[in-house]
């Protein structure tokens, strides 16, 4: 089953300006993507929806890692999907340009709350996304296997049309 | 596969790129036609082809690829044009798809770009609000002749690219509740509406070029290619529409609910 991430031109461009603002202390910023879902007929298509920032106060001063967030941060999110119904994907940035990777800091985290959200949003499909200035990498827990997978596709809808392959494999 | 060296400016992953778009056309007669075969020679990979019509004597006037055996075999328009695809792109993959196009969506929501070819508003509207629900841009073309109080006509026409998160045809007011309102109130009313292949073939074009011009922008920098273009047929001019100077900076609204993107009742199937 292929799984296509698709987000509008304008949409993007808001993530990496709210990205690119400094924290108070954390080294980077993280948010989540509200996305809605489409079975499509070579897999399913994420269409993202709204972006979510985590809240100033929701960051843990944590010096080891570029960004921790608390427990408040999930729960906020967790809030979110069962209110909205909506696919949750965490989302940070690592600055540079061409193909980003998640971190083992990122995996082992992801590992632990992406599950959390088909606890109140079940039926659905959350993960994690990673973005570099120019390319996008994200991955999306699938609840039979209980491992992540990772997107096939990327799709910036507007002038132009940006299609992005996976390249971790 | 077709050799693609002149269109080479288009970028070094030309090939690639157009191998791995997927063109859906809704309507397959004076303009579609026009639109699937010029998407063809471009080397576009995968079609989506819908048209729940077959060939009549009356269409071979702009149906270009159409001959006089189709009308008489009533060959239906789908099977008429994806052979004309093959003939000259013998790679391309093609979802034929021979009726209404509200039975094929699944097939439309995998399409990098959907061609509105059709002749009435509400068809238009529901293509358009499939479409923003897929984040998939919408290009419609459409034309008109108007008979002038004098016994003179106006042959007219418009493209619009209706792009997720840009002004729709509702903005444009292109679309209204009133129109459609009164082309319901006129079903089943209308008789056969004057088309001619020029035009057709003009608007054709300049919905290639908006299409190409997003999928393989040429030049490098810009806002791409204006959303409205006009025709006066009667001149022979192409110009972007005066609308547009109404709707700077503004965002649509039309289709930003909540429930506005993808299934609403998705569910991941267990085993998926």
């Amino acid at each position: 089953m292929r799984a296509t991430f698709k987000l509008k031109q304008d949409l993007l461009i808001e993530v990496h300006r709210d990205l690119s603002r400094p924290h108070a202390f954390a080294a980077e910023r993280v948010a989540f993507m509200a996305c809605r879902l489409a079975a499509t007929p070579r897999g399913i298509c994420i269409l993202a929806k709204n972006y979510l920032p985590v809240d100033e106060t929701h960051y843990e001063d944590d010096p080891t890692v570029g960004a921790m967030m608390g427990s408040s941060a999930i729960r906020a999110a967790l809030e979110y999907a069962f209110n909205h119904k909506a696919a949750m994907f965490h989302i940070h940035r690592h600055d540079h340009h061409g193909a980003p990777r998640f971190s083992a800091v990122d995996e082992r985290e992801a590992a632990r709350f992406v599950p959390d959200f088909l606890k109140v949003a079940p039926g659905l499909v959350h993960g994690a996304l990673v973005l570099s200035y120019d390319r996008i990498h994200g991955q999306w827990w699938n609840p039979t296997t209980r491992t992540f997978r990772s997107i096939d596709e990327y799709v910036t809808v507007g002038f132009p049309i940006i299609t992005q392959k996976d390249s971790s494999r | 596969m077709n050799d693609l060296s002149r269109q080479s400016f288009l970028g070094a992953d030309c090939d690639m790129v157009v191998t791995g778009t997927t063109a859906a056309i809704v309507g397959l007669c004076g303009g579609g036609s026009h639109v699937a075969q010029q998407l063809a020679h471009i080397g576009i990979g995968r079609f989506v082809l819908c048209d729940p019509d077959v060939v009549e004597g009356s269409n071979l006037n702009r149906m270009v690829g159409a001959v006089a055996g189709d009308a008489v075999l009533s060959r239906a328009k789908v099977d008429v044009i994806a052979e004309r695809i093959l003939a000259i792109n013998p790679a391309a993959e093609i979802a034929r798809c021979k009726g209404p196009w509200q039975e094929f969506s699944g097939e439309l929501r995998g399409a990098t770009s959907v061609f509105g070819c059709v002749d009435n508003y509400a068809d238009r509207a529901q293509l358009e609000t499939m479409c923003r629900r897929f984040l998939i841009p919408y290009i419609d073309i459409g034309m008109d002749v108007t008979e002038f109080g004098s016994g003179g006509f106006a042959i007219s026409g418009q493209v619009i690219v209706s792009m997720p998160g840009r002004a729709c045809m509702r903005c444009l007011g292109f679309l209204t509740d009133a129109l459609l309102t009164a082309e319901a109130q006129r079903y089943g009313a209308a008789g056969g509406k004057p088309q001619v292949v020029w035009p057709n073939g003009v608007l054709a074009s300049a919905a290639v070029g908006k299409f190409m011009s997003m999928i393989l922008p040429w030049y490098g920098c810009g806002t791409g290619p204006a959303i409205m273009t006009e025709y006066d047929g009667n001149t022979g001019q192409l110009f972007a529409s005066r609308r547009l100077l109404t709707l700077e900076g503004r965002r649509c609204a039309h289709f930003d609910g909540p429930d506005d993107l993808g299934d609403p009742f998705f569910r991941l199937l267990p085993g998926a």
